[in-house]
């Protein structure tokens, strides 16, 4: 005798998913950094090895983008509007892309970092990179959300770690105008196609904190509503 | 007459024994949505809602559900158009059992959510208004029961919505959500002793010898919700604000403060469920018992025997121990999203309103009234996901049900007619 029925009224929360998601963007960016160190030091060997690695968190990605996506039928009532929480995974999901995008892009052109942008470069990196962990720490407490039914603590909790974020996302700004200024001090002695594609690779930096922030911005409008 | 006083024994004997097998596909089948839930949630172990549902389920059955019986009995045919013929009333009944318990068997075999109280009453339905006449059928008494069950879901909804809403203003949202649980739990386990009790000793117990007024009723089951909540206070000491696991669900001190209130829920769910679900079984077979044992005479005033309630509920409890350990535990694998917090206000929503229906004496689906009720908690957004379409699929069983266990039981009807005459 099968069941009733009755069980099959209540679904998975599409959260679990979004939450392992986020996991796996952060694990990327963090790769990417160690990534952009090989890269920063020509060694092509490692970040080969990287680039590996990048890869196959992105599948990964891609395949808990679709379980998130397989979870939000149309007949589904949920605690919060469908198309925010597709929203929300449509953001997250650009940022493996941009990831795999940066590294294809380095490993592709073997691209060399000149040695006086070297540290603001990496910094502005890290400093992207920890824009996606913030995100992912809001991520993290979308279940207590829900649990705590959009209130309380719960909800205090979350727009702290919002302002957090905007606040990383500020210093990273800054940092990105520094970077720029010192790729403009220097970009006349360098092949020209070299700098497009330097500029190319500074704008995807910073659209992976863009994205990160928006992720973060995502989740304290559903927290709020 | 002479039919049933040739067969008498012998149509007394198979009654019997279909009235049990419906009681034991109540057990194995039926249960398993009340008790799922607190399985799901891991308020319960496997063996706990067992133990639990054979207790309370036995309890409901026996205490209180003699309302409904009656009203399966008598109330839906006028046994006084039957008096000439009180075969027919014999055959319509056995007729109307079989046909509940084989479609019940059909759609539980092919998995499809059924009611067991929405096909005992098509079938009854059914054979007296083909197979007797259109004028058997107490007509009003059929579009209360049929209102009933439009707005017991809709009660047990708005019952669990408030329910929560309340949870959600004093203990979840508030800063300190694990303090306040602490502090106001012990008033939800006081409303669960309250609200049973109440509904049972108002209804009478005087088939156990007890005859109490309303006041009586009342100060008793007062008593009895503040003697729980003691009982309840005293579990919930034990409960530290520490995250737990329990098998792959991690529950934060909240939710295992709940856990507890969610214990009493359950047994209060699986006393509903007895007290209403019981009937379907048992009512059949007390129309035919009080006919056969006054030898043909169709006394509608005659006292249900107590062994008839007895029977229905080891018939629950047998199916329960057989096959209904296999069903709780698949619909409570299946229902682990809600935690007890919600768990709690939707059991409690529909014991209540399921409870409050068999003092009225009316069969309704404790399946849908459950369902009512996790939708209502899924309005106060305590459910991240409920799936519309399901609900769709079960409220159309739910109406498709009607006219096949009427169509079968008319045909089985005509079959024991023919053989018996």
């Amino acid at each position: 005798m099968a069941s009733t029925g009755f069980s099959d009224i209540i679904r998975k929360s599409p959260f679990g998913p979004i939450k392992a998601h986020m996991e796996v963007s952060k694990n990327i960016t963090e790769e990417l950094i160690n990534f952009l160190e090989s890269a920063v030091n020509s060694d092509w060997n490692k970040a080969t090895e990287s680039r590996k690695v990048i890869s196959q968190l992105e599948n990964e990605a891609d395949v808990l983008k679709a379980e998130t996506r397989g979870l939000l039928t149309k007949s589904l009532f949920l605690a919060v509007p469908r198309e925010d929480i597709l929203d929300l995974i449509r953001l997250a999901d650009d940022i493996p892309n941009t990831v795999k995008d940066i590294s294809g892009l380095m490993i592709g052109r073997q691209m060399e970092i000149p040695a006086e942008i070297a540290t603001s470069f990496m910094l502005f990196a890290k400093e992207s990179a920890s824009i996606t962990n913030a995100a992912g720490e809001a991520v993290d407490h979308i279940d207590e959300l829900v649990q705590f039914s959009f209130g309380g603590n719960a909800a205090d909790k979350m727009q702290d770690l919002i302002a957090k974020l905007d606040l990383l996302e500020n210093k990273n700004d800054q940092t990105e105008v520094t970077l720029r200024a010192e790729l403009f001090a220097i970009e006349k002695d360098l092949p020209p196609v070299n700098v497009m594609f330097l500029y190319d690779i500074i704008n995807k930096i910073g659209e992976l904190s863009d994205r990160s922030q928006q992720v973060g911005h995502r989740i304290s409008l559903i927290a709020s509503r | 007459m002479e039919t049933i006083a040739i067969y008498g024994p012998y149509l007394l004997i198979s009654a019997c024994m279909f009235g049990f097998f419906m009681a034991w596909g109540i057990g194995a089948n039926d249960v398993a949505n009340a008790m799922g839930t607190s399985v799901g949630a891991r308020a319960l172990t496997l063996a706990q809602a067992i133990l639990v549902a054979c207790v309370f389920e036995f309890a409901g059955a026996y205490l209180a559900g003699g309302e409904v019986t009656s009203t399966i009995r008598k109330g839906i045919i006028d046994p006084s158009l039957l008096s000439g013929s009180p075969d027919l009333l014999v055959f319509g009944m056995m007729s109307s059992l079989l046909a509940a318990g084989t479609w019940l068997l059909i759609a539980s075999y092919r998995g499809w959510p059924v009611s067991t109280t929405h096909s005992i009453v098509g079938a009854i339905v059914g054979f007296a208004a083909v197979g007797i006449s259109v004028n058997a059928v107490s007509w009003t008494k059929v579009t209360t029961i049929v209102s009933s069950w439009v707005v017991s879901p809709l009660i047990a909804g708005t019952i669990a919505f408030l329910l929560f809403k309340s949870v959600q203003a004093l203990i979840l949202n508030t800063a300190e959500p694990f303090k306040n649980a602490k502090r106001f739990v012990p008033f939800y386990i006081f409303l669960v002793g309250f609200v049973i009790s109440g509904v049972t000793l108002l209804k009478g117990l005087k088939h156990v010898g007890l005859e109490l007024s309303f006041q009586e009723s009342m100060i008793y089951s007062v008593l009895i919700g503040i003697l729980i909540a003691i009982l309840g206070s005293l579990f919930l000491r034990r409960v530290k604000d520490e995250d737990q696991e329990r098998g792959d669900v991690v529950f934060n001190g909240v939710e295992r403060v709940f856990a507890v209130l969610m214990v009493f829920t359950a047994c209060s769910m699986a006393f509903a469920h007895g007290s209403n679900d019981v009937a379907n079984a048992v009512g059949p077979l007390a129309a035919i018992v009080s006919v056969v044992q006054s030898g043909g005479e169709i006394a509608s005033k005659s006292v249900m025997p107590w062994w008839i309630l007895f029977l229905g509920g080891a018939g629950i409890v047998a199916g329960l121990a057989m096959l209904g350990y296999k069903v709780i535990e698949t619909v409570g694998r299946n229902i682990t999203e809600l935690t007890p917090s919600r768990g709690f206000a939707a059991e409690l929503a529909a014991a209540t309103t399921v409870v409050l229906a068999s003092g009225t004496g009316l069969p309704i689906s404790t399946t849908h009234t459950l369902v009512g009720a996790v939708l209502g908690v899924g309005l106060a957004r305590g459910i991240s996901a409920i799936d519309l379409g399901v609900v769709g699929r079960v409220v159309i069983s739910w109406v498709v049900t009607l006219p096949i266990g009427a169509g079968l039981s008319i045909l089985f009807f005509f079959i024991f007619k023919n053989i018996f005459s």
